[in-house]
Parts: structure tokens; sequence; C-alpha cells
């Protein structure tokens, strides 16, 4: 039956109409539902499976390329669909149902429920756009169409307080003109749009330029450095379905798709080359900063976010080894990553919705009364931080691998990393969901504050929740399927990366950086008195301090860094504005009045005076045919 | 004779012959019907004009001479139309048209003295672009600045005769001037017939330059330039045209100027091709033109004088545009005669309105009158634009042309001073639109209505003219690259 979808897909437009087109139409009719809640459930879980049905004939086709002429050559839509577009295509499509399962759920009685089903459903339809574009140019306009449904879902609840979405444009929107410069230095350079026809461009000169404009802002649509900073940020206001959604999932899937793709279709990159080097310090300073970051934040949310920064930064790192075993790697992180973490984004959002907050300073002790929640969270947190046998463990470990190949330093980094990564996560389960019960003083708006009641979560959340975690495990203890049987075939490796790391040093220093992890743990609760403070030995660290009291204030937040710059260039504007202004007004008009006095002084309406003036204009013309 | 000879002598008989019915017929009708003659025989010119123009460029021929009842010598053909000579004739008909309908409300009485004068006046305007002669060419030229003295002086103000004796004295000296030229280069050929002149008579036959024949140049240049009203020359003319009734500032600033000064200079250079003396000296005075003019009419606090001072401003594009001895200048020239025509007519209609309407034409005594007179705001704007050189009105394509043509000529800083000179015409116009039109209506203006009659029909025709010679300007274009011309 797959087969003969995928045939008849592959048939006209019909893939446009079906993969792009269909997924928005039905955003509209979740849009129409109203206050339907069945009505938009029904629409949301026809719009995933419908398209995670499309997205699996399309992965197990044997692959087509479709060209519909529109407005003028070199905008063409051309779609490759082969087995690594379709098996993003695949990954969006899973992700996307339970996500779309969840949001339904969460938001349900909310009044913007059916505005963000709509722009989810757009999303979805953008990102398979720009999954199968095989035109660059076309790519981008799906891209671009993403930022918008980016900044509407930012706004949906915080109209009257912008900042988040605002910033996220900004940022992201830096990100994709960056990508817009690279794409037309690409182009340019290799003298066609067409992915599938350009030959492997050499990373040197003008298309270095083109390589890393296009990298930042495929890496920075993932959630690198240095367009990260509107993630945190805009977990404190979005709902939380939209954080497991973008941040999570949907917007890793799509940027690490086309990282891959530049390093390896669109450009040659080579191992150990200068770019590959600075692919790896961004990857490498992506999961210091994110994570250093995420310790010492006291919100689940925003710590999530933190995070969600700072294992692209494994991936990037995977990538920029450019050497297959590191792509692989940055791969089957992101597949892992994107599983844990909208399985985390998604406890979180179940913790808020049951005691409507999710500052960790005001909960604990949920265990007890979410079961499923804290055993998601559990599993999730120990692949996320690198716990064998946990999917991230494998995943890690290959990336860790490359890295030790390319430079001990980023190795090193990495390492730093997983530490922090371990503590931070610690910290945040213990809090959470050890000790003895403590909620928010005005949850759930209890007439007997004290005796509140915790409930599990429905069944609707906590089951995209379950699903999700499955692969943080099964990823993990069998990882011959994802690796040799997904990942590798769809990039044309024949080796195999599966099984358990082939060197025996590597897992033991990452489980002396795990055990060292719970070392730190015990010694900062010990010292602090509480698990939620247990970080503050490293927060209030003599050094580290000041540069935490900098970030914290925005410091090193590129945004604040547009915004001033920003700032002085009207600033400047201004002042060439003024001068301008008073070009215009006072000095023209002053000198035109001037002179029009001086001249009606002149022509004072005497005969003999307008005689003489004659006489002086006979004596120009002969000056003149003299001087001719 | 053929139709085209018909056509061609009309142009000097019909105004003879309305001159003489008006003059014989009983007093009280023709008081009643000399300004509808008047009317009619505008009209009439305007259509045998085009006519002409179809029937000339349908022969294919570049000039048709013809002779009018006398022969002076055997088989001498003494006038001669051209395309040229004819689309000014077009503008002289329209503008004494537009002037005989503002005439039919502003002017009470001496009614038949305006129309006698007017009609001497289109025929020494007549006169003046088909004589093939320079010598005729004078006296038409008098027979314009006479009917134009008395014109101004006719209704006994005393601004009017103040403005009217400015002119005549300024206007004995360009006849001096004028004579004195003409004299110096009868001296140099024997012979005053276009044919017989040219850049040749500039040199001697031992190869030095004719001293004589360029002072002759200085002497017309500057009798030229006084009744163009090119700067320094010009101080008569915004008194003239300012103190005499709106239907006569009408021709004097819509065509007299253009006629007596601009054709000469016309005349002048297609007689002297390729002599960079002249072409500098008009470039020279075009630039003062331009900006004097605007400079002094942005101080100005009288409607008409601004408009006249604006007329300075303009006859600047136009020697500007002669100074290139381009063809693209020529036609540029001629547009902007033709443009100039309408949208000053429209203006002076507007002031004859306001002046109607209102009894003053102190523009600080103003304002707020656009939400009272609706039409006259519409067409002053229409106007101003198209003087401003504003796309897609008329005044645009003529001023393109002219910028175009000095730049092509090398004349690159004068190009770009004609260029920036459009803010000054817009300020001036603007300021002048502001006081009147916008703003708060002063008190004693609250029942004020909107112009009627002829008036305000003119006002229509004009602002259509304008705006639909602009769209439809470029077909102009085409037929002229059709022609060869361009």
């Amino acid at each position: 039956m797959l087969s003969a979808i995928s045939s008849f897909l592959n048939n006209g437009a019909n893939i446009i109409w079906f993969v792009i087109v269909l997924p928005a139409v039905l955003g509209v009719a979740a849009r129409l539902s109203g206050k339907r809640y069945a009505a938009r459930l029904v629409i949301s879980m026809l719009s995933g499976a419908v398209n995670l049905l499309f997205a699996m004939s399309l992965y197990l086709s044997e692959g087509f390329y479709v060209v519909i002429p529109f407005a003028s050559h070199g905008l063409d839509i051309a779609l490759n669909i082969n087995g690594y577009s379709a098996m993003f295509l695949a990954f969006t499509a899973a992700g996307f149902l339970l996500v779309s399962l969840y949001s339904v759920v969460f938001l349900k009685g909310e009044s913007y429920a059916g505005l963000f089903m709509l722009y989810l459903n757009i999303s979805l339809a953008m990102i398979n756009g720009a999954l199968l574009s095989d035109n660059l140019g076309i790519m981008l306009f799906f891209w671009e169409g993403l930022l918008c449904t980016l900044f509407g879902m930012l706004l949906i609840n915080n109209r009257q307080d912008p900042k988040a979405a605002v910033k996220a444009l900004v940022l992201s929107g830096t990100a994709d003109l960056l990508l817009m410069l690279g794409i037309i230095i690409t182009v340019y350079q290799a003298g066609t749009p067409y992915v599938s026809q350009m030959q492997k461009l050499p990373v040197t000169g003008i298309a270095g330029i083109g390589f890393v404009c296009m990298m930042l802002g495929a890496v920075g649509k993932a959630g690198a450095l240095p367009f990260h900073t509107w993630i945190p940020e805009a977990a404190g206001g979005a709902p939380t379905p939209f954080l497991a959604a973008f941040p999570g999932m949907l917007e890793k899937f799509l940027g690490i798709y086309l990282a891959v793709r530049i390093a390896t279709d669109i450009y040659d990159l080579q191992p150990g080359s200068g770019m590959s080097i600075a692919v790896m310090a961004l990857g490498t300073l992506t999961i210091i900063v994110g994570v250093a970051m995420a310790l010492i934040q006291k919100d689940m949310k925003r710590l999530l976010a933190y995070h969600a920064v700072s294992q692209v930064g494994y991936m990037v790192l995977g990538i920029g080894t450019a050497l297959p075993v590191g792509i692989i790697g940055g791969i089957f992180h992101m597949l892992n990553n994107t599983a844990y973490k909208s399985c985390l984004f998604m406890t979180a959002g179940s913790i808020a919705k049951q005691t409507g907050t999710t500052d960790l300073r005001k909960i604990g002790g949920l265990a007890k009364h979410m079961p499923v929640t804290a055993a998601c969270f559990i599993i999730s947190g120990l692949a996320i931080a690198g716990v064998p046998p946990f999917s991230g463990f494998f995943s890690k470990e290959i990336v860790f691998d490359a890295a030790l190949e390319s430079n001990v330093v980023f190795y090193a980094g990495a390492l730093l990393g997983a530490f922090m990564t371990a503590v931070s996560f610690l910290k945040m389960g213990r809090a959470a969901f050890a000790g003895g019960l403590k909620l928010p003083e005005d949850a759930n708006n209890s007439q007997e504050p004290g005796l509140i009641r915790v409930r599990e979560s429905g069944f609707g959340l906590l089951l995209p929740m379950c699903v999700l975690a499955v692969p943080s495990i099964l990823f993990g203890v069998a990882n011959t399927w994802p690796l040799d049987g997904l990942v590798s075939p769809a990039l044309g490796y024949t080796e195999s990366f599966s099984g358990w790391p082939h060197s025996a040093v590597l897992i033991i220093i990452s489980l002396a950086v795990l055990a060292l992890a719970v070392c730190d743990h015990i010694y900062g609760s010990r010292k602090s008195g509480s698990a939620i403070n247990a970080a503050d030995h490293i927060h209030y660290a003599p050094v580290l301090r000041s540069i935490y009291t900098a970030a914290e204030k925005g410091w090193f937040d590129p945004y604040n860094w547009i915004i001033r710059i920003v700032g002085a260039w009207s600033a400047f504007c201004m002042f060439i504005e003024r001068g301008v202004t008073w070009f215009y007004d006072v000095a023209v008009p002053g000198a035109a009045k001037g002179a029009g006095n001086l001249l009606h002084r002149i022509d004072n309406g005497s005969l003999s005076l307008y005689l003489a003036a004659a006489v002086a204009g006979v004596g120009i013309v002969v000056v003149i045919f003299l001087a001719v | 004779m053929s139709a085209m000879a018909y056509i061609a002598v009309s142009f000097l008989v019909v105004p003879l012959v309305i001159i003489i019915i008006i003059n014989l017929i009983q007093r009280d009708f023709a008081k009643k019907i000399c300004i509808y003659l008047a009317g009619a025989s505008a009209a009439i010119q305007m259509a045998s004009s085009a006519v002409e123009f179809f029937m000339l460029s349908a022969n294919r021929l570049h000039e048709y001479r013809f002779t009018l009842l006398w022969n002076m010598e055997e088989d001498a053909e003494h006038f001669g139309v051209t395309s040229l000579s004819l689309v000014v004739m077009f503008c002289i008909g329209f503008v004494s048209f537009i002037s005989a309908l503002i005439a039919l409300r502003t002017i009470d009485k001496r009614k038949i003295y305006y129309v006698n004068l007017l009609m001497t006046l289109v025929l020494g305007m007549n006169g003046m672009v088909i004589v093939t002669d320079l010598f005729s060419l004078y006296v038409f030229l008098e027979i314009v600045g006479i009917s134009s003295f008395v014109l101004i002086a006719l209704f006994r103000s005393e601004t009017g005769l103040e403005g009217a004796f400015k002119y005549l004295v300024m206007s004995a000296l360009a006849s001096i001037f004028i004579l004195t030229g003409l004299s110096l280069i009868f001296m140099q050929t024997g012979s005053l017939l276009y044919s017989k002149i040219g850049s040749n008579i500039l040199i001697a036959e031992d190869g030095t330059k004719q001293t004589l024949a360029y002072v002759a140049l200085i002497f017309l240049i500057s009798g030229f330039a006084v009744k163009t009203g090119a700067v320094p020359f010009h101080s008569w003319l915004p008194d003239a045209h300012q103190s005499a009734d709106t239907a006569v500032s009408i021709l004097l600033s819509g065509i007299v100027i253009k006629v007596a000064g601009v054709y000469s200079f016309i005349v002048l250079t297609d007689l002297f091709k390729n002599v960079p003396a002249i072409n500098t000296v008009l470039a020279i005075l075009g630039i003062l033109s331009i900006i004097t003019g605007a400079l002094l009419a942005l101080r100005q606090t009288h409607f008409k004088r601004i408009a006249a001072y604006s007329s300075v401003s303009q006859m600047g594009y136009i020697l500007l545009g002669l100074s290139t001895g381009s063809t693209l200048g020529l036609v540029g020239v001629v547009a902007h005669i033709f443009n100039h025509a309408t949208f000053k007519s429209a203006l002076f209609a507007n002031a004859a309105a306001l002046h109607e309407q209102t009894g003053t034409l102190d523009i600080d005594e103003m304002g707020g009158l656009q939400s009272r007179m609706p039409v006259t705001g519409f067409s002053n704007i229409a106007a101003f634009l198209s003087t401003a050189g504003i796309p897609p009105f008329a005044g645009f394509w003529s001023k393109l042309l002219i910028i175009m043509a000095l730049w092509n000529r090398g004349f690159r800083v004068f190009a770009g001073i004609a260029l920036f000179s459009s803010i000054l015409t817009a300020a001036y116009y603007l300021r002048l639109q502001k006081k009147v039109f916008f703003g708060k209506l002063p008190d004693k203006y609250a029942d004020l209505k909107e112009i009627g009659g002829t008036v305000r029909f003119a006002e229509i025709i004009l602002t259509v003219v304008i705006i639909a010679a602009g769209v439809c300007f470029p077909l102009a274009l085409l037929y002229l690259k059709g022609r060869g011309i361009l």
C-alpha cells in the first residue's frame, strides 16, 4: 500500500498538494474548529497521521525527483525525495504527530488553541517544503515561512509583552539573513541553485564566506550560538507545546538537516581543515555556554531551554569533524535529543499544568503524585546526562570518538559539557521529584491551601511523553537499527557504528565524569543544604560569579549587542537627519529668502535702475562674446 | 490658390476682418458680440493651424511659402509656415481663446477697444511667425509691443499706466537695440531675408572675425532679451503683467513674451547656427533668469506678481533649451512654450477667479479657499505641479527634454542647476498654494462661492489640457520620431 501511495505522490504536482498544502489546509480546519475540542483533536490527529503515512511511504520508496515549473527559470519548484530527505521527513512526521497530540490536549480550553494548531500545521507544511526542496531559493522561501509561524506562536498569548517574540524574530531573522546571503554566494559560486547539481564546492575564498554564512544560518535555526538567546527568553511565556515542538524538535531537524547537507553535499568540508576546526569550536562553545547557563537556572523550562541550546553543540561538533563517524554521531544525537528533549519539555508542561508553575523553588516531591511524569523525566534525564545504556550515552560516545580523532581540546570541552549536564539534571530531578511534597501556595486555586491533591496528568499528555521516552531506552540498548539501518544508509555510509563504543578508555572516562558529577552534586547539596541550590558553589565560585552576573545581565547576549548597535546607528542617523533637516529647514530657505530680499531691494521699481540693469545686461553679453 | 494657401492667408486676414466688422456694425450690438467674435477668431486660428499642420506633414513639406495681396518682387513669396510656426500659431489661438473667456467676465467697459487691440496683437504675433525676413519681423514685433502697451494702460488704473510706461521705455530700448543690430547686419549683407543671413557673415573674406556682425548680434540678443524678459532685462515684466487686467495678463505672460522674445531667439539661433557665443549667452541668461525669477517669486505677496516672476523663471528654461542648439532642445523649447501657455493661462485664470470672488489678489489676505473654491484650487495645483515639472503633468516632459538636451550638449552643470531649480519652483508655488487655498478661512470669506461661467469653464479646460498633454506627451514624441525629427 505504501508503494501505491508513493507512486501516487510521484504523479505531477501531487506531492505539493498532499505533503505541503494539505497540512496547511488542515491547519485552517483546526483553526475553524473554534471551541470544539473533539473536532480539533480529530483534525490534528488526521493531519499528523496522514502526514506520517505519506512520509513513511516516501521514505520506503526508491526516491524520485519532481520539477514543477514556476515563475521563471531558476525558480522551479524542484523537490528531491531521496533517502536522506525522506528520513528527515519521516522523523518530522513522527515527532509532529506526538507534539500535535500533546498540543491539542495541553491547550484544551485555551482561546488560542485553534490559532496555535494553525501555526503548527503551517510550520509542518513549511518544514516539509524546506526538507524536500532541491532548489535553495525555494528552500529559503519555506525556511522564512517558518520564521513567520515562529513569530506568530510566540506572540500568541503574549501580545501585551512581545519582547520574546521580537527577540526571536530579530535573532532568527538575522540567522536567516545570513543563510540568505550564504545561499546567494553559494548559488553564484556553484552556478546553479539545485543542490543535486552542485559539485561539492571547496571551502575557500568567497565560497568560504558562503559556507560560513549558510552554516551559521543552519545551526542558528537548530539553536546553536550565537543566535540562541531567544530560546530561554521564550521559555518564560510561550506555551509549553511550543517549546516541545520548536526548540525541542522541529527546528533541530531542519537545522541539522541543512547543516549536514552543507557539510557533505554543497561544500566539500575536509576533516582537519580550518573551517572544520571553526565549526567544531562553535559546537564546543555552544555546549559549554549553553550548559553553563543551564546550570544556574531555577526554572525547569528555562533550564531545559538552555539544554536545548547546549545539546545542539554536540551535533554541530559531530558534523564539524567532517568525518563519517562524526556526522553519523551528530545525526544520531539529534534523533535521540529530539526524543528526550521533547519528552523533558512535555514533563515540564505536565508539571506546569498540575501545579501552575515550573519554578523549582516552589515545587518538590512530585514523584509520588505524578509517577508516570517522573518516570519519563528520569528516563529522559538519564539519556541526556549520557548514562549507559540510555540512548544519549551512545550518541555522545560517537561524537566524543570523532572529536578525539580531530583534536583533544574539543573532546575535553565536550566532556566538561557532559559533566555540567549531569550536574544540572541531578539538581533538577532531585529538586522537582524527590523529597517531601512542596507546592506553590496559590496552586490550583485550592480552597484549602496545603491540602491540594496533585494528580497525574491525563492520558492525552502522558501518551506522547511515554512514546518519546521509548527511544531513549530502545536506541540505547538496541542501537544497531537506528545507526546501521536508518542513519548510515541514508547518508550512503557502509561502515557500522553500532554497538558499544570500541574504545574502553572512552567509556571509562565518561563514567568517571558521571561519577564526578554525582560527587559534586552531593557536595553541593550538602554545602547549600538543598538539592535546588546544589550548583550554587559553581555559580558563586570566585571568577565564575562575575561571569555569570554579566551573563545574566545580558552582556553576552548578541540580541543586546544588535539592539545597542541599532540604537547607536539610529542615534548617528538622527544626528545626520538633524543636520539635513537644519539644512532644509533653516539653511536653504534662509539663503533663498536672503537672496530674494536682496534682489527685491534692487528691484525697487525705479525705471532708471531698470535701464541701468538692462545696460549692465548688454555689458554681460559683450563680456561673454569677448570671452567665448 | 490651394487650400493650404487659403488657410495660411487666413492667419492674417481673419483678425483684420474681425477688426473691420466690429468697427463697422452698430456700436451697442458690437459691444455685445465683440468678445464672442474674438473667441471665434481664436478658435478658427486653433483649428486652421491644426489643419495646416497636418496638411504640411501629410505633404511631407518642411516649409510652405505663400504671398499675401502684394508682391514686392516678381515671384517672391515672402511668407512661410513651418511645423514649428504652426505650433506657435496654435498656442497664440489657444491663449487668445482663454483670454476671451476670461474677458467675458472681467472686462465690463471698453470691450471694443479690448477686442480691437487683441486682434491687432494676434495679427502682430501671427505676422512675426510667418515672415521670412528680419525687418518684417521687427515691424510685427513693434505691432505686438504697441498693442501690448495700450492693452495694459487701457483700463486707466494708476499702476496700469505705470506698468505700461515702464514697458514702453524698456521696449523703446529694445527697439533701439534691434534696429541698430538690423542695420549693422544690413550693412554686411545688403539684405535681411532669412535666406541671405547665416553664420558665414560673421567671418570676413580674409578669415578674421567680422566685428560689426558680432556687435549686431550683441544688440539683437539684448533687444530680444528685453522682449523675453530674461534677467537682467526683466524688470519691466512683473510691473506690466501685474498691473494689466487679468485677461490681458494671460496674453502677455501666456504668449506675448514667447512670441516677441523667444520666437525671435528661435529665428536668431536658426540663422546663426553653432555660434558658441550665442549659445553661452543664452545659457547664462537662462540660468540667471531661472534662479533670479524663482528667488524673487518666493518673496512676493501678489498672486499675479508671483506668476509674472514665475514667467521670468520659465523663460530661463526656454532659453536654456535654445542654448543647446540641438533638435532635441528645440523640441523641448516648443513643448515648453505650449506647456507654459497652458499652465500660466491656468494660473492667471485662477487669479481672475480669485480677484472676482474676493476682490483682492494679496495672498496674505487669503487662506483656506480650497473648501470654498475647489475647482480653482485643483486647477491651481495642476498648474503648479506642471510648472514644477512633476510627472505626469505636461511640464515634466518639456523640462525633461530640455535637461536631456543640455546634458547631451555638455552643459552638465546647467542641467544640474535647471534640475534643482525645480525645487525652487515647487517652493514658491507651494507657498502660494498654502497661503491661498490651505489653512484657515478668514471670516470675511465665509460665504464665498466658487466662480462660475466662462472663467470656471476656462479653468476646467486648462486643467484637462495640462493633464491630458502630460499623459499623451509620449504620443507626441512618437509622432516626432515617426517624422524623423527626433
